[in-house]
């Protein structure tokens, strides 16, 4: 690395060689042994400007920021396409759902009176045994 | 929050909707992105605009993200960098509409040179660099990308991105020169 190239880093990159690109590092360690008071003072003009440049500080989030912002996040269960229902409307989804059932629903039982007479059915509650009086009364 | 995650795993833990993941990806990205889009536009509570919409891109992209395919981090940058081209585009046009006063940044005979000060003047004089030096300067210097990185996200190759930073570094200097000492 030569003197011009040192420079030029310098003012690209600052006064810490620690922030220079990795392979220029070592190239730069060698020149600042050789020519170390040169090589200091290009490093502290390069440095006042970084210096400078760190008295801009960046804005502080708002109180609530970032809590609006994770609630407006991927909440559990919520598929791309739920996803990309939810805003639109779930009531209209959902309406839309209970509209299919009913139809669907419809149908079936057509279908059902028309082929076979009912059959009893029994449904298991649990698996307790439940005795009944007449009144009522488990 | 599990501190070792990287931006893949976080992001494919908020993909399925963990609350603490968003949370996590939260608190490590909101600082990031308003030092970026605060010192892009000057301006806190655009600052704060980009960041949120920025957020929106990330959950919209969680499910759909390739880890290894590219680095979070550079996308991140790459999209919030558009949002603020985006505003400062906005500004521009507004500007030509109706120019504003400029106002005095220099130095002024009752101007001490507090921290606050200072700050203020250097951030007027980096709002006052071409939007690539200030971008090159902002991504180097405040985000602490690495020069292929940094070039990477904008766009151009080493060198250019290296003599972006030579200019409007010496841009400031000369803009700051009153401040020495």
């Amino acid at each position: 690395m030569n003197a011009e190239r040192f420079e030029a880093l310098a003012e690209a990159f600052g006064g810490d060689v620690a922030r220079w690109p990795a392979d220029e590092r070592e190239a730069a360690a060698v020149l600042m042994a050789a020519r170390a008071d040169w090589a200091r003072s290009v490093l502290g003009l390069a440095g006042e400007v970084d210096t400078a440049l760190y008295a801009y500080a960046p804005p502080q989030a708002s109180v609530g920021l970032a809590d609006r912002i994770a609630a407006a996040g991927p909440r559990p269960g919520r598929g791309r396409w739920m996803g990309f229902l939810w805003p639109a409307g779930l009531g209209a989804g959902l309406a839309a759902a209970c509209a299919a059932g009913i139809f669907v629903g419809a149908h079936l039982s057509a279908a059902a009176v028309s082929a076979e007479p009912l059959e009893p059915v029994t449904m298991a509650v649990s698996d307790q045994d439940f005795d009944f009086d007449l009144d009522g009364e488990v | 929050m599990r501190l070792g995650d990287s931006d893949d795993q976080l992001l494919a833990r908020v993909a399925v909707g963990d609350p603490a993941a968003t949370r996590a990806m939260v608190a490590r990205k909101l600082p990031r992105l308003l030092s970026l889009a605060g010192r892009m536009l000057g301006d806190a509570a655009e600052a704060e605009d980009v960041a949120q919409e920025a957020f929106l891109r990330i959950w919209k992209q969680a499910s759909r993200w390739r880890p290894g395919e590219a680095r979070f981090d550079t996308w991140l940058h790459r999209v919030a960098l558009n949002l603020c081209y985006d505003r400062l585009r906005r500004r521009r046009e507004l500007a030509f509409a109706d120019p504003p006063d400029r106002a005095d940044d220099g130095p002024g005979p009752d101007r001490g040179l507090l921290a606050a000060d200072t700050g203020r003047r250097v951030g007027a004089a980096l709002q006052s660099l071409p939007d690539r030096q200030r971008e090159a300067i902002v991504l180097c210097h405040y985000q602490e990308l690495g020069n292929i990185e940094a070039a990477a996200v904008m766009g151009v190759s080493v060198e250019a991105l290296e003599s972006l930073l030579g200019r409007g570094r010496r841009a400031l200097r000369v803009a700051l020169a009153d401040m020495k000492g």
